[in-house]
This record gives structure tokens, C-alpha cells and sequence, in this order.
């Protein structure tokens, strides 16, 4: 009984918004990538780095709106290296991404240790700005008020349009289905694939970012596997930004469910819950639950 | 006045000449038709046209100006619109979303949809086109993609047109109504290149004919002096007979066929890719395929050596020792990263401790007794020549000893050197008593080698030859022959 | 040596052995940057880990599971098989062989090793055929159905063991038997003294050795990488790819599995949660370095064993996580070195 009331509670509902934004946002930073067909398995890489890199700028230069531009920055670097990788050079993207998931893995790692002579977090560090009056609505105005889950809803609606309303969109995922055709008709197939590898790492850096300010720190392994939940949900979401939609809040709401239950205790094993988006991903793919295609093109390098 | 003007065009890859010292005029307003064998330089020809290949030597004019295009996109600006023989579509695009694409008008940073479908709905209604805007490729049919592509020339306003065989798609009806749009086009002052197989449609719609033939202008005409059989003559080529290769006879039994389908059907993707097929192989015999490539061949090859598996009618196989030289050697017939020893055991039986010695050992003795040029024992089949790549799968293929033997384009891009030696060793296996299926485009080879002979038609066997082959007794004869072969092959029933 | 002889490895040497200097280079200059004397720190190292029984002890035992690993890996990727699962597959295996020596306990050593093996060998292995078998069937991409299974199966490992079979409070199985540890180095040698070194290291080595054999010499192997090279073309030449296909998944993931030997009877005597520290994806970076040889995987695990001993041994003048940079730096160089390479020998 007391499990039912607590899921059904406003904060739940607040706790599964907050799970949903980190998951949202890697899935639609995946997402623009894959439309113009490029594979990145480093999406939890680049949101460890941002994460770290918001923490850290925003610890050395005392400002939060520093340490935000200095996050996205460096992800935008990463995201042209992995460019370099990918499109110039034409390696095999999966390898890539293991490559820089070890890469940027690492790197915070070391970090951390280097910098705050600390094995686990950065010192504390503020909260983003949230917007006034909304905070103030009880239960849910912690939630409503927060710029980058406001976002995360207003990028429904801009994955949206950007990707099937407009010219750029239209070409970009020209990219990722034939890109022969693009060729044809005169479109720079390899500019677009640049420009959804950047997207990529913009929005896979609000997601780190969110991540740190959340939690007021970074920490070693805090981003525990949310960017392969967010390739999950991309997949599971067949590449179209309101199925992903539905695809995160499944996740936020296992995900919250799961502390539901570690603080409740329940009969069902935690670790049970914990494999369900993976399990659910998988079944997807096999077609139990409709099939999916990834863009025609995508991985493939041109 | 001259629309295009080719003067003096030759293009070269490698050691292969595609095209040249082409030269040929097209007229404004006119259809012209372009048409010669696979790999007689039709296609490169168009791509230089078009801005995707860049010519070795030789001018292009457009409307008396002379241009030189970098790539497709400056000769789109020309106003020159090209109908790929394989469509440049997105399969998961709408129609309209396909037919914008790169040429978008927008109402800031919006598409203007509503702009676009009122446009394409105005070329849809007046060419009769029928496409339904919000559709997918994927849900479409290929004549309606081959509209869409139609569409897009449309949309971007092109003046001159190249269509890649573009009838080689359609039924019967569909040719008629593309003609009509073909006729539309004309009727607008359009200017058209269609290069095509089809002899029927040349007469019907063409205003002036070029054959190209290994790469060369070998023949032209006007549309009042066309003559369907000197055209057909013209594309073949004037084919020697040799009879310098020693056929023994050998005594087979015709009641006794190693391999035999009987009405077979293959249905791919809605199509019948093989239409009531009968064939049978027997011992000792060279049995010859022909026809225009597409019509089958690939599959009847698969289907017999065994990877075909969903198909109606019935195949019966008196042995499963079948050995098969494919019809394209990069793809299929050997791993190129591997050293000529490594690619003749991967048909071994499982086979432990295999030394550099073993591998050099039988390297060795395949360079020897199949001629085999290397620079060393342990190069990689990358780095040889064509024809020694085919002599390697040769010998692996022959050494295997099986029963049936399947050779596919066996000398495609092969050196006449090397052709000679694999055509000696075709016969030599018929000569031992081996069931053969020789497939191929080259009517020399295959007139020179069958014992048998049939051509092949949209998945059928439309006819078959033995006696006949026997017989040629002078040139009136043998000229009379490959006319019929040449009709045959392009669905031109004779009798 | 033979396998030097070959144009294609020596155009991998010589790319192997450009990313290597490159990554000393940019760790140089990375440390330069950090305000640290590259010269001391690289003196501090090498001197450690070439400098005692210990620390070269303590080297050769970080490099055990990366070369089993690496091994494993290796043949997956000859196929063309992008295996990022190793992670799941060696802690499944691991797991049971903890199990199996801990129930067993009755049985003589001679019997037990094989059993554990054996054990570890196929759950692991069917772990691997999971993904071969639906990359089959329904085309599904093994790269993203590994990278599920590895959380799947972590998780499933990590309720098995609280749940039934951990020590009360802790994240591990109870302890094995002495008698069934395996020896270590220092037993029989002075100078290792204190090293965790154990014979597994061997076994490592012969695993490798086998691994060679089997790509190298075997019908299988050649199969298999012709399979790798062109799916088509080996179609056309009779091989059954599917069946390849399954059998490099099979034997390669099982391999993974011989990981939990070194820690389990070589080093701690139990499995615990987190032992293998993203091993799994470690050796995708060996087993790329290396350019898939298993004779290199030798080295390559060595290179990183000395990253990863040679870590802790600088750790007063810089932080020893500083060599999962380097390790990072390593396998981002050969990727980029080797396209450029290729160009010159075409």
C-alpha cells in the first residue's frame, strides 16, 4: 500500500521529471547525430566530460554561467575531434566510441584525483539558477523551475521541427539515409554529418551539465550508464523525438520506482528493475514489441 | 542548332579506355538515343556529361558554349537533369521531401510545404504523373520512384535530360506511358538523352541514334534510315568464330542429366526474377547462357549452386559437387586481404596445423600449372592483375574435381592472354567428361565454346540452339544467326 | 620469426610502433603541461616496474586478464564481430567458476581446474551466443545487444550474489579452498617476492600461443576471418558464415571467462562485485593495439600493464589515474595512425 501511495505521489512524479532529463537529453543529442548517420557510443563520455567540466569551471571561476559556456565548450572539442575521427579519417565509428568513452572516462578520473586531490567528487558547487516564483510552488516547483528540464520539454517540440520542419533538418537526415542522393542533388554531405556530430555535443553536455548541478558535484561514475539508456531510449523511440519522449519517461519511471523500492523494500529485487530498460531494449530489437530501422545510412561511413 | 556537342572525349581508367575520341552531336528539341552493349561507355560518357566524371581529353559544348563541370551540382545549374539507372532516392523520405531536396524554398527558416506541393502538384497534374506528395519511396512502386525522379528533373527547371535506361524498370504499359511523358517533354522544347538496350523503343521515339561500341562512336543514323537488324549488328559487333580449340567429342547420354530444373520460378520483391525455367546439364557439355545482364543470370547461378533456396518448381541435382567461378571476382570469388595459397584451401575440409610450407607448396604449383604471373609466392590477391586473380580461382575451382562447373563471366575484364588460357581450360573440363554452365555477355566466347546455347529472357529461356552452332557454314549464315541471337536477347520473338 | 614475415604485419608493426611513440610524445607533452618532469616521471616508472621482482611481478599479473581477454576479443574480431560485451561475459563466467570451486570443494585439483574452466568457459560463452544468435536471426546489430547485456547481466550477477551466494555484508563469494589456489611466482622464484603474480600468467601465455594456432593454422581460422574480410565472397566459396558466426562468438566470449582464474584462484581466492574494473572494455583497446594478433596481445597487454602498475608507482608525483589517460590516448592514436599508414601501403 504504502509503495502505491508514494508512486503516486506529486514528488515521485517530480522525481521521475528529473530522472527523465538527463535521459531525454543524451537521446535526442544521439538522435541528431544518428539522422545524419553517424554512430556515437561515447554519449556517456561526453556527458562525464561536460559534467566534470561544469563542475570544475564553475569551482575555479566561481561562476555558474562560466562554468556552463566552459562545459559546453568542451564537448563542442571533443565533438570535433570525434568528427576528425569519424567523418575525415572514416574509422569505424563503434571503435571510435569505445576509444573516447575510455578517453573521456579517464580523463575525469585523473581529474579529479589532480586537480581536488580527490578517488570521487569535485567540491560542492551551487545550483543553476532556477527561475523565481514557479520554485516557489510546493513539490513540483523545485522541478518546474529548472531551465535545462524546461529545455528538455521545449525540445520536443525543436528536435521536432528542426529535424522534419526544415531545410537544415531535411538535409541532414539526407545525410544519414542516402547520402549518394544527397550528393546528387548538390548538398555537402559531410558538412551535415559535422553539424549533427556538434548537436550532439551540445546536447549531450546539458544533459553532463544537469547531471552536476543536480547533484551539486561531480563524481566518479555518476553518470552510471545514462548515455547507453539514452541510446536505448533512441532506439526504443525508432529515431523519432516524441516516441524517445515516451521511451525516457518509461526509463525515469523504472529508474524511480527502483529507489522507490531500495527505500521501501519491496519482494522484487531492485537489481530486477535495474536490467528492465536494457531487457526492454533488447526485446525491442528482436521485434517483439515492432520493429525499428535506424536511418539507412547510419554508421556507414562516406 | 546543337544542344550538347561532344568533341573528342576519351576517358581512361587504369588500363581500361571507357570512352574514346567520342564525338557526337545532339540537336535542341530532339530525343536522341544512345545505345550499345554493357560497358560499351554509355553510362561514363553521361557522367562526364553530368559533372561526375572529369574527361582525360575532349570538350563538352552546351548550347555552343563550351563548360567544364567540377560536379553534379554545376551541371544542375546548366540546367541539365540526370534519371540515374539506379535511383538517387530516399526510401524513407515522402515524395515531396525527395523532390525538394537541395533546392528548398522556405518562409524563414521554415520549408514552404505548402508552396512546394501546390508546385509539384501542377507538374503532377500536367505530365499525368499520378504521384500521391505525402507518400513514402518505400510504399511506392519503382515506376512511380522512376516518376518521382521524373518529378525532380522537373522541379529544378532542367532543360536537357538524361535518362539511364530508364524503360529497363517497366512493364510494357508503363513504357507507353513513359513515352507519352518523353513525348511532353518534347513538345516543351526539352532536349533528350536516352540511352537504352531496347531496339523497339529506339524506333519508336528516337529522332537520330549514336552506338557506341568498346567505348567508341561506331555508327550513327537518322531516324528515317533506321534499320532495326543493322542497329542489332552494329551493338554485337562483328564476332569471329574460333575454331582453334579442339572439342573432343564425348559420348553423353542425354537421358542422364547431372542437373535438371524443370519450371522453375523465383519470386523476389513481387517480381518473377526466373519465370518457368527449364534447363538441364549434362555430362561432358558446355551448355551457354546469354542474355542481357539482369535477365536472371545471377540467380539461376545461385539457385543451382545452392544459396537460392525459396523457389517453385522443381530442381533436381544428381550431385552436390559444384564448383563455381562468380560473376564478380572482387565480391565473390576470393578474399582479397588473403595470399594466393590462404585463398586455395578456404574450400578445404577442416584441416589443423596449416604451415607456411603447405601454403607455399601449393601456391607454387598453381603458378606453375595455371600460369600464374606474381611478383612473390606470398603476395596478396589484391595486387594482381585481373586475369591472374581469375586464373587463381580457376585453379582452385578445377582442383576441387567436382562433378558440375560453373563459370560466370569467366573472362570479364581479363587480358587476351589470359582469356585464351581460361578459355582452353573451360574446354578442358567438358573434354574430361564435366558437366559445365558457361554464363556471359560476350557472344564470341559463347558461340566458340557451347555445345548448347540458349538465351535468356526476363527469367526465361526463350530459345535454344545446339545444331545450329554446328552448322555455320559462311558469313551470311553466322550473321544470320547472331541477328536472331541479338533480337532474342533484347524480347524480340523470331521465327 | 614467421609471422613477422608477412607484408600485412609489417605495415601493422610499423603503425603499432608510430601510435606507441605518438602516445609517449603526447604523454609528455600532457605532463609538461601538468607542470611535471617527464623525465622523472617515466624514469620513476620504468625504474619500478623494471626495477624490482615486485613491481615486474606486480606488471606481469595486471597484464594476465588483458591477454585472456585481449584473446578472447581477438578472435571476435577477426570475424568482424564487434563484441563490446566482454565486460558482462567475463564477470558471468567468473561468477560460476567462483561458484564451482567454492561447491566442489570435494574434488582433487586436477579434476577441479577443468571443471572451472569448462564452467566459466560455457556460461560465458552462451552469454556470447545471445547476441550471435539474434545478429542472425533478425539482423540485429551485436554492438548495441552487447552493450545491454553487459548491464543485463551485471545486474543479474549482482542479485544472484547478494541475494544467494555473498558473504554476509560483503560483495563477495565465500572463499575457495587453499589447496585449490594456484601457485604463485614467488614460491619459486626469490625475486617475486610479495607479487600476486601467479602461474595463470602461464596459462595466459599458452592461451595465447593456441589462440595463434587457431586463427593462424586452422581451417577454422582462416574461415573465420574470411568470413571477417568479405561475407559474401566466403558465401560464394561454401563456408556456413552463420555458423562461424556462432562459433567465434561461442569460443571467443568463453574465453573472457579464464579472467576470473587469476583473480579468483590466483590472487583472491573469491569473485567479488567490481572486480574486473571495465576490464572488459580495457581489452577491446589491447586487442586493437595489438591489430588483433594474439602473439600481440602479448605485448600490448604488457604496454598496459605497465600503465597500470607503473600508475600506482608514480602516484606521489602524479595521480596514477593519469594511465587511463594514456590508455585512452593509446587507442585513439593507432585508430588514427593506422588510416594513415594504410595509405602508404595502399
Amino acid at each position: 500500500m504504502n509503495i502505491i501511495v508514494s508512486i503516486l505521489s506529486l514528488t515521485f512524479f517530480a522525481q521521475v521529471l528529473r530522472l527523465f532529463t538527463p535521459y531525454f537529453l543524451g537521446a535526442n543529442a544521439a538522435n541528431f547525430s544518428e539522422r545524419a548517420g553517424v554512430i556515437n557510443i561515447a554519449i556517456e563520455g561526453f556527458m562525464i566530460t561536460s559534467a566534470l567540466g561544469y563542475a570544475l569551471f564553475t569551482y575555479l571561476t566561481n561562476n555558474i554561467f562560466l562554468g556552463f559556456v566552459c562545459a559546453i565548450l568542451v564537448n563542442l572539442l571533443f565533438s570535433l575531434l570525434y568528427a576528425l575521427f569519424v567523418i575525415k579519417l572514416k574509422i569505424n565509428q563503434i571503435v571510435a566510441g569505445v576509444g573516447f568513452n575510455l578517453l573521456m572516462a579517464g580523463l575525469a578520473k585523473f581529474l579529479i584525483v589532480f586537480i581536488f586531490q580527490s578517488s570521487s567528487n569535485t567540491p560542492r558547487i551551487p545550483d543553476l539558477p532556477n527561475i523565481p516564483y514557479i520554485q516557489d510552488i510546493p513539490y513540483v516547483g523545485e522541478v518546474l523551475s529548472d531551465y535545462i528540464i524546461l529545455f528538455s520539454f521545449a525540445l520536443i517540440f525543436i528536435s521536432n521541427f528542426v529535424l522534419f520542419k526544415t531545410k537544415f533538418g531535411l538535409r541532414l537526415r539526407s545525410a544519414g539515409e542516402n547520402p549518394e542522393a544527397g550528393e546528387s542533388l548538390g548538398i555537402k554531405i559531410r558538412l551535415y554529418k559535422l553539424y549533427g556530430v556538434l548537436i550532439c555535443g551540445f546536447l549531450s553536455a546539458l544533459g553532463g551539465i544537469w547531471l552536476a548541478s543536480n547533484q551539486n558535484s561531480f563524481s566518479d561514475g555518476m553518470v552510471a550508464g545514462r548515455g547507453y539508456i539514452a541510446l536505448a531510449a533512441m532506439i526504443i523511440g525508432k529515431w523519432k523525438p516524441v516516441n524517445i519522449l515516451f521511451a525516457c519517461i518509461m526509463f525515469a519511471f523504472f529508474e524511480a520506482l527502483e529507489i522507490t523500492f531500495q527505500i521501501s523494500g519491496t519482494f522484487i529485487p531492485s537489481q530486477i528493475i535495474q536490467m528492465l530498460p536494457y531487457l526492454i531494449t533488447i526485446l525491442v530489437l528482436i521485434g517483439f514489441i515492432g520493429k525499428t530501422k535506424p536511418p539507412a545510412s547510419d554508421g556507414i561511413p562516406y | 542548332m546543337n544542344a550538347i556537342e561532344f568533341k573528342y572525349i576519351t576517358k581512361r581508367f587504369g588500363d581500361l579506355t571507357a570512352n574514346y575520341n567520342v564525338s557526337f552531336a545532339v540537336r535542341k528539341n530532339s530525343v536522341h538515343c544512345l545505345i550499345g552493349e554493357n560497358g560499351a561507355g554509355k553510362s561514363t560518357l553521361m557522367k562526364i556529361l553530368f559533372g561526375i566524371y572529369k574527361p582525360d581529353s575532349g570538350i563538352i559544348k552546351i548550347n555552343n558554349v563550351e563548360k567544364s563541370f567540377d560536379s553534379p551540382l554545376d551541371a544542375i545549374k546548366s540546367n541539365i537533369g540526370m534519371l540515374h539507372q539506379h535511383f538517387m532516392l530516399i526510401e524513407d523520405f515522402t515524395i515531396l521531401e525527395n523532390v525538394i531536396l537541395g533546392s528548398e524554398v522556405t518562409i524563414k527558416y521554415k520549408i514552404d510545404f505548402e508552396w512546394s506541393e501546390k508546385t509539384l502538384n501542377n507538374f503532377n497534374d500536367k505530365y499525368n504523373l499520378g504521384l500521391n506528395l505525402e507518400q513514402k519511396i518505400s510504399e511506392i512502386s519503382i515506376s512511380e520512384q522512376q516518376k518521382v525522379e521524373i518529378l525532380k528533373l522537373l522541379y529544378r527547371n532542367s532543360e536537357i535530360l538524361i535518362f539511364d535506361e530508364p524503360t529497363a524498370v517497366l512493364s510494357p504499359v508503363e513504357v507507353k506511358e513513359f513515352y507519352k511523358i518523353i513525348e511532353k517533354f518534347k513538345d516543351e522544347g526539352k532536349t533528350i538523352i536516352l540511352i537504352t538496350h531496347k531496339l523497339h523503343e529506339v524506333k519508336e521515339i528516337a529522332d537520330r541514334v549514336t552506338v557506341l561500341r568498346r567505348g567508341e562512336v561506331v555508327y550513327e543514323t537518322e531516324k528515317e534510315n533506321l534499320d532495326i537488324n543493322i542497329l542489332s549488328r552494329k551493338i554485337v559487333g562483328d564476332v569471329i568464330l574460333k575454331n582453334d580449340i579442339s572439342k573432343e567429342t564425348v559420348m553423353i547420354n542425354q537421358e542422364d542429366s547431372v542437373i535438371k530444373l524443370s519450371n522453375i520460378t523465383l519470386r523476389k520483391n513481387g517480381h518473377d526474377i526466373l519465370n518457368k525455367l527449364n534447363l538441364s546439364l549434362h555430362n561432358g557439355e558446355i551448355y551457354g547462357v546469354c542474355g542481357v545482364e539482369g535477365n536472371g543470370q545471377s540467380e539461376l547461378v545461385d539457385l543451382i549452386f545452392g544459396l537460392e533456396k525459396k523457389f517453385s518448381g522443381y530442381l533436381e541435382k544428381n550431385t552436390n559437387k559444384i564448383s563455381l567461378v562468380p560473376d564478380d571476382r572482387l565480391k565473390k570469388g576470393m578474399i582479397k586481404e588473403f595470399t594466393i595459397g590462404e585463398n586455395l584451401i578456404l574450400k578445404d575440409k577442416n584441416k589443423l596445423n596449416i604451415t607456411k610450407k603447405y601454403l607455399t607448396g601449393l601456391t607454387d604449383e598453381v603458378i606453375n600449372n595455371f600460369d600464374v604471373r606474381v611478383p612473390e609466392n606470398s603476395v596478396i590477391m589484391k595486387l594482381l592483375s585481373g586475369g591472374n586473380q581469375q586464373k587463381v580461382i580457376f585453379a582452385r575451382e578445377i582442383e576441387l574435381n567436382n562433378d558440375v562447373l560453373i563459370f560466370s563471366h569467366p573472362t570479364r575484364g581479363v587480358d587476351i592472354n589470359a582469356t585464351a588460357f581460361i578459355h582452353s581450360k573451360i574446354i578442358e573440363q567438358r573434354n574430361a567428361g564435366k558437366a559445365v554452365l558457361l554464363i556471359s555477355s560476350d557472344l564470341d566466347e559463347l558461340l566458340s565454346l557451347s555445345d548448347k546455347f540458349g538465351v535468356i529472357y526476363k527469367g526465361t529461356l526463350v530459345k535454344e540452339f545446339s545444331s545450329e552452332l554446328e552448322n555455320i557454314q559462311n558469313e551470311t549464315m553466322k550473321n544470320k544467326l547472331l541477328e536472331k541471337i541479338g533480337k532474342l536477347m533484347i524480347g524480340i520473338s523470331v521465327e | 620469426m614467421e609471422f613477422l614475415l608477412n607484408k600485412k604485419l609489417k605495415a601493422n608493426i610499423v603503425s603499432i610502433s608510430i601510435s606507441v611513440v605518438l602516445t609517449f610524445l603526447i604523454t609528455i607533452i600532457l605532463l609538461l603541461i601538468l607542470g611535471k618532469n617527464p623525465v622523472v616521471v617515466l624514469g620513476t616508472m620504468f625504474g619500478e616496474v623494471f626495477g624490482s621482482g615486485y613491481g615486474l611481478g606486480q606488471t606481469l599479473f595486471k597484464a594476465t586478464p588483458l591477454i585472456i581477454c585481449g584473446c578472447g576479443l581477438a578472435i571476435c574480431f577477426h570475424a568482424s564481430i564487434f563484441n563490446i560485451g566482454a565486460e558482462g561475459q567475463l564477470n558471468a563466467g567468473s561468477f560460476v567458476i567462483s561458484l564451482v570451486a567454492f561447491y566442489f570443494s570435494g574434488l582433487p585439483f586436477i579434476l577441479l581446474f577443468p571443471l572451472c574452466l569448462l564452467s566459466g568457459f560455457i556460461v560465458s560463452g552462451v552469454f556470447g551466443l545471445i547476441p550471435a544468435i539474434i545478429k542472425i536471426k533478425k539482423g540485429v546489430s551485436e554492438v548495441i545487444s552487447t552493450i545491454m547485456l553487459n548491464f543485463i547481466i551485471l545486474a543479474l550477477v549482482n542479485y544472484l550474489l547478494i541475494d544467494f551466494f555473498a558473504v554476509k555484508s560483503t560483495v563477495r563469494t565465500e572463499k575457495i579452498s587453499e589447496s585449490f589456489m594456484i601457485p604463485k611466482f614467488s614460491e619459486y622464484f626469490q625475486m617475486f617476492q610479495g607479487s600476486s603474480l601467479n602461474l595463470t600468467f602461464v596459462f595466459a601465455l599458452l592461451l595465447a600461443l593456441f589462440t595463434y594456432y587457431l586463427i593462424y593454422k586452422t581451417s577454422f581460422g582462416y574461415k573465420l576471418r574470411a568470413v571477417g574480410f568479405n561475407e559474401t565472397a566466403s558465401k560464394y566459396m561454401g563456408i556456413k558464415n552463420n555458423k562461424i558466426i556462432l562459433l567465434a562468438f561461442f569460443i571467443g566470449s568463453g574465453i573472457t571467462s579464464f579472467v576470473g582464474i587469476n583473480f579468483i584462484m590466483g590472487y583472491k581466492g573469491y569473485y567479488e562485485l567490481g572486480f574486473s574494473n571495465n576490464l572488459g572494455f580495457t581489452a577491446i583497446a589491447v586487442a586493437l593495439l595489438a591489430k588483433n594478433n594474439p602473439i600481440g596481445v602479448i605485448f600490448s597487454a604488457l604496454l598496459f600493464g605497465i600503465l597500470d602498475y607503473g600508475g600506482l608507482a608514480v602516484n606521489n608525483i602524479v595521480p596514477k589515474e593519469i594511465m587511463f589517460v594514456i590508455q585512452g590516448i593509446v587507442i585513439l592514436s593507432i585508430l588514427s595512425v593506422d588510416k594513415l599508414v594504410e595509405k602508404y601501403y595502399g
